[in-house]
């Protein structure tokens, strides 16, 4: 039992939604209580256009309306079966109070569709638990997909790749993908499929004829880039394309597996760099004090927090104090990425409340995180980059932050928060935090009692009011006052 | 009128999203959001902004984080002990200078063995703060989840807080805990112990006293103003926008209910033996005068309101012309269909179905009765047949549900999300000129966009 400001994750059903609804042709049905029905109102906030979610509810009820009320699991998949004949395949999620109600995986047999003469395939996630989160489950529910659904094919004549990208809310989803397949058209290599952003089941059978995979996003497309790998022997590329050096890596890396001539490769690396590439430009084209002495903390989720690792500390030239992550499913390889490579502390942490003492701790000068952050980031003034998942911005211009384009998109983020020159900064403790108005005994006393995360606010609301009644110290009474 | 049970499957957004806007309205309350790690996650993420509906927390502060606000998340594995949950909260709580604190309890406490009820008692007493147990999914017999439970249950809550006798001004039930300083106002309005035997003789101003529960705070200012004009003295409001205050309820309080969802709470003020006046609620010209007319009639003044109602018709005039025949559609999700059907019905629209998750026909049977002839109410609609039904009818605005609004503005229709009324203030003569205002602007808007030349 935690008491926590927020979380970084939300439940494995959530994962596996979102790859039914990145997906076309695959329906999914929830197995869980009408009150935690709240999917589809944050999908259209998030994708704001087009098609409602391709997701049925199947509540768990106890006393069932009727005899036709939905409710009875078996009768609900058949029926979304009957109703949705373009689903080719169905994908079962169960809510976390429906995992502790003790709601099974069903086994049972769709129905034919009339027209088609075909059965949807049922894909039933059994390794669900309460345990799992919705990064993972994203990652098993794809895998599972593709398991079910890839077919032994002919390798195409040219060399084309498939591109496993972050499924829907991931931040930039498409423009990513749109990029890394521009720089991919560049050194001559085709794209034979796009997964799950817009994938479709004949996509997930045609995978196969790729040469290679190519996994940008990590935390969602290992298990299914290890299956393919393992049962259809397709290599696979898994360095975020981040930053110039990062992308330069994956030309190269597909190059190789796609036995190009390297000077080919080679050449479209630097025409690229001169044209579109404008991190390393900015790099060298602003002052060395820019970047001497700057600290920055990095938190997010793996692919982000380690590319973005390797791009602040190697080609910009900032320091990175410390780098964490909030998922505990991958601690072992952030932790091996990570630490002694771009950064010396590399931790693993999913409570906002522990990250938030780690940045008032260390006083970084930018702070690159999730929205999460945000608030610490706003109460301590310090510059503040929110480029890794979860995120709240959504744009409906989608800016990549991956490939040549996105290393310049990190140029601009970076220009904007550096130009300002650091305000030298000592380390705030409780005394230097309050320093200019005294704190009474008791006040202190009184603050301490404040849970942690709200002290930074507290003291600083404290302070303000009693500039304004022009009084010489904190007191109880102010601090009181303060906070209603 | 009829009603059809589609036994369908609504879009019913969860109850946990009404959690931010209910701590902007209970600004003395700490809310301790208790149950799984997926339930932190989904009233962290409907506290965002959702597409179509008014941004619910205060500017400056990043989504998903109220300074009143906490979570406690549940491991699934765990077994708690009874009063882990309760340290928990009187840890959260302490020094956190509210007067109230309300333990959000979702579905999954009790599927792992937490008595909620229990821990909030526990934790009352260790306080020394009144905390009590809100369900935003209660088992409602498994019928619809309505997006509006939870402040239905808070408001219950309250209503189980409101005193049962007038207090004296020198009563102190209440000690504080040593060194803890009071607000002045709060603990020196009411004592929120009463005691079994104390009741107040007839006759006096007990009896006849008038609560108006729900609505916001400049609503319930205007109902208790028009009651106030005829005579019949508001004694309080819950929830009141004085955040300490809470009104006596005892046996003969008269009870005026104007939100349609709170079930609930009317079902808590019953069994006080309070009177809940069953009338139409106070939203639109006519519910609010039959409002007015029922709640004075049970406390003791007799009046007719529909000179005052024709009056209000005639100064909406203009307004009540641009929707007169216009067409809208409600797919169903607070709770608010029924009656903004039946006024908008009256103003001359054309309403042509309403979906409610949940039908409450005994509660809401006065505004069933004056829907009209030509309303179809459709309970508990599978939202996929509404949206063919939708594009078959082709109506002018559809209220929508938030995970239906971007799906309809995308096929051309024009939309209103629910939520939107919700922090309208809908009630009483200022709340139906806001709703037909909003209406308007709405058609004007439209019209405006759809007449450029693209």
């Amino acid at each position: 039992m935690r008491v926590l400001r927020g979380v970084y994750e939300g439940p494995g059903s959530h994962g596996i939604l979102r790859v039914a609804a990145s997906m076309r042709g695959v329906h999914a049905v929830l197995r869980a209580y009408p009150g935690e029905w709240g999917f589809s109102a944050l999908h259209a906030a998030w994708t704001r256009g087009g098609e409602p979610v391709p997701i049925s509810l199947s509540p768990i009820r106890y006393r069932p309306d009727g005899p036709r009320a939905p409710g009875n699991l078996a009768r609900d998949l058949s029926e979304t079966a009957r109703r949705r004949p373009e689903a080719q395949a169905l994908i079962f999620a169960r809510s976390e109070a429906a995992l502790l109600s003790g709601e099974g995986a069903p086994i049972l047999a769709l129905p034919e569709n009339p027209q088609t003469g075909q059965t949807p395939k049922l894909v039933t996630c059994e390794w669900e638990s309460p345990n799992t989160r919705e990064v993972e489950a994203t990652d098993l529910g794809l895998a599972e997909l593709v398991r079910a659904h890839a077919l032994p094919q002919q390798r195409s004549p040219a060399p084309t790749v498939n591109i496993f990208g972050p499924p829907v809310f991931g931040p930039n989803a498409a423009a990513e993908i749109a990029e890394v397949e521009r720089i991919l058209n560049l050194i001559g290599v085709g794209v034979n499929a796009r997964v799950p952003l817009g994938a479709s089941v004949e996509d997930l059978s045609l995978l196969p004829r790729a040469w290679a995979n190519v996994v940008l996003y990590r935390e969602t497309g290992e298990s299914a880039s290890l299956y393919l790998q393992d049962e259809f022997g397709m290599p696979r590329v898994t360095t975020p394309p981040v930053g110039s050096a990062g992308t330069g890596a994956v030309l190269r890396a597909v190059g190789q597996i796609c036995s190009l001539e390297p000077k080919k490769v080679q050449r479209a690396v630097w025409a690229e760099l001169a044209r579109t590439a404008k991190l390393p430009w900015y790099a060298r084209l602003a002052r060395p004090e820019t970047f001497r002495g700057r600290r920055v903390a990095l938190f997010g989720d793996f692919t982000y927090a380690t590319g973005l690792g390797y791009t602040l500390a190697r080609e910009v030239g900032l320091e990175v104090t410390w780098a964490g992550t909030y998922l505990d499913n991958l601690k072992n390889d952030f932790l091996f990425h990570a630490k002694g490579t771009f950064t010396n502390e590399a931790f693993v942490a999913d409570d906002p409340e522990t990250v938030a003492a780690r940045v008032e701790a260390t006083a970084p000068d930018l702070l690159v995180g999730t929205y999460l952050e945000g608030e610490i980031a706003d109460t301590l003034g310090i510059p503040f980059l929110p480029l890794c998942p979860p995120t709240t911005e959504h744009s409906f211009a989608e800016r990549p932050l991956m490939g040549y384009v996105g290393s310049s998109v990190l140029a601009d983020a970076l220009d904007g928060v550096l130009r300002v020159p650091p305000e030298p900064r000592e380390k705030p403790s409780q005394e230097e935090m309050t320093q200019g108005i005294e704190w009474t005994e008791e006040a202190l006393e009184e603050l301490e009692e404040i849970p942690a995360f709200l002290r930074g606010r507290a003291r600083r609301l404290a302070e303000e009011h009693a500039r304004a009644l022009a009084s010489p110290e904190v007191t109880p009474e102010i601090l009181e006052e303060s906070r209603s | 009128m009829t009603i059809l049970n589609e036994s369908g499957v609504p879009d019913v957004v969860s109850p946990l999203c009404g959690l931010f806007g209910l701590a902007e309205r209970l600004p003395n309350a700490l809310f301790v959001v208790a149950g799984t790690h997926s339930d932190v996650h989904l009233a962290q993420s409907l506290s965002g902004p959702l597409a179509g509906t008014p941004a619910t927390r205060p500017a400056g502060n990043g989504s998903g984080v109220h300074p009143r606000v906490v979570f406690v998340a549940l491991q699934p594995d765990e077994e708690p002990n009874g009063g882990a949950l309760a340290s928990r909260v009187v840890e959260v709580a302490t020094g956190f200078g509210t007067g109230l604190v309300l333990l959000v309890a979702c579905r999954s406490v009790g599927l792992l063995g937490v008595d909620a009820g229990f821990e909030a008692v526990l934790a009352e007493r260790r306080l020394g703060l009144p905390v009590r147990a809100v369900f935003p999914d209660p088992d409602a017999g498994g019928f619809g989840v309505l997006g509006t439970d939870l402040e239905d249950g808070a408001i219950r809550a309250l209503v189980d807080l409101c005193p049962q006798e007038i207090p004296e001004a020198e009563e102190e039930v209440y000690r504080p805990k040593e060194g803890y300083h009071p607000k002045e106002n709060l603990f020196g309005k009411f004592s929120f112990r009463s005691r079994p035997g104390r009741r107040v003789p007839l006759g006096t101003e007990a009896h006849q006293q008038v609560v108006v529960v729900g609505a916001l705070p400049d609503s319930q200012e205007e109902l208790a103003s028009e009651l106030a004009r005829i005579g019949v003295k508001v004694a309080g409001v819950v929830p009141s926008s004085e955040a300490s205050w809470l009104p006596a309820i005892d046996e003969g309080t008269v009870v005026a209910v104007a939100d349609p969802y709170l079930v609930g709470a009317c079902r808590a003020a019953e069994e006080r033996g309070a009177t809940v006046v069953r009338t139409l609620l106070p939203i639109g010209v006519d519910g609010t005068a039959r409002f007015i007319q029922d709640v004075a009639a049970s406390a003791g003044v007799r009046t007719n309101e529909a000179d005052r109602a024709r009056q209000v018709w005639e100064g909406l005039e203009p307004l009540r012309n641009r929707i007169r025949g216009r067409r809208i559609f409600f797919t169903g999700d607070s709770g608010l269909e029924i009656p903004l059907a039946r006024f908008l019905a009256g103003a001359g629209a054309v309403v042509l179905e309403v979906g409610t998750p949940r039908l409450e026909k005994r509660f809401l049977a006065a505004e069933l009765a004056a829907l009209g002839e030509d309303v179809d109410v459709v309970e508990s609609p599978e939202w996929r047949a509404q949206l063919d039904r939708i594009e078959s009818a082709r109506p002018d605005v559809v209220v929508a549900s938030p995970g239906l609004y971007v799906p309809l503005v995308a096929r051309g229709h024009l939309c209103r999300s629910s939520l939107d009324f919700l922090s309208l203030g809908i009630h009483g003569y200022g709340g139906t000129r806001r709703v037909l205002e909003l209406f308007v602007r709405t058609f004007e808007r439209a019209e405006r966009l759809d007449a450029l030349n693209l």
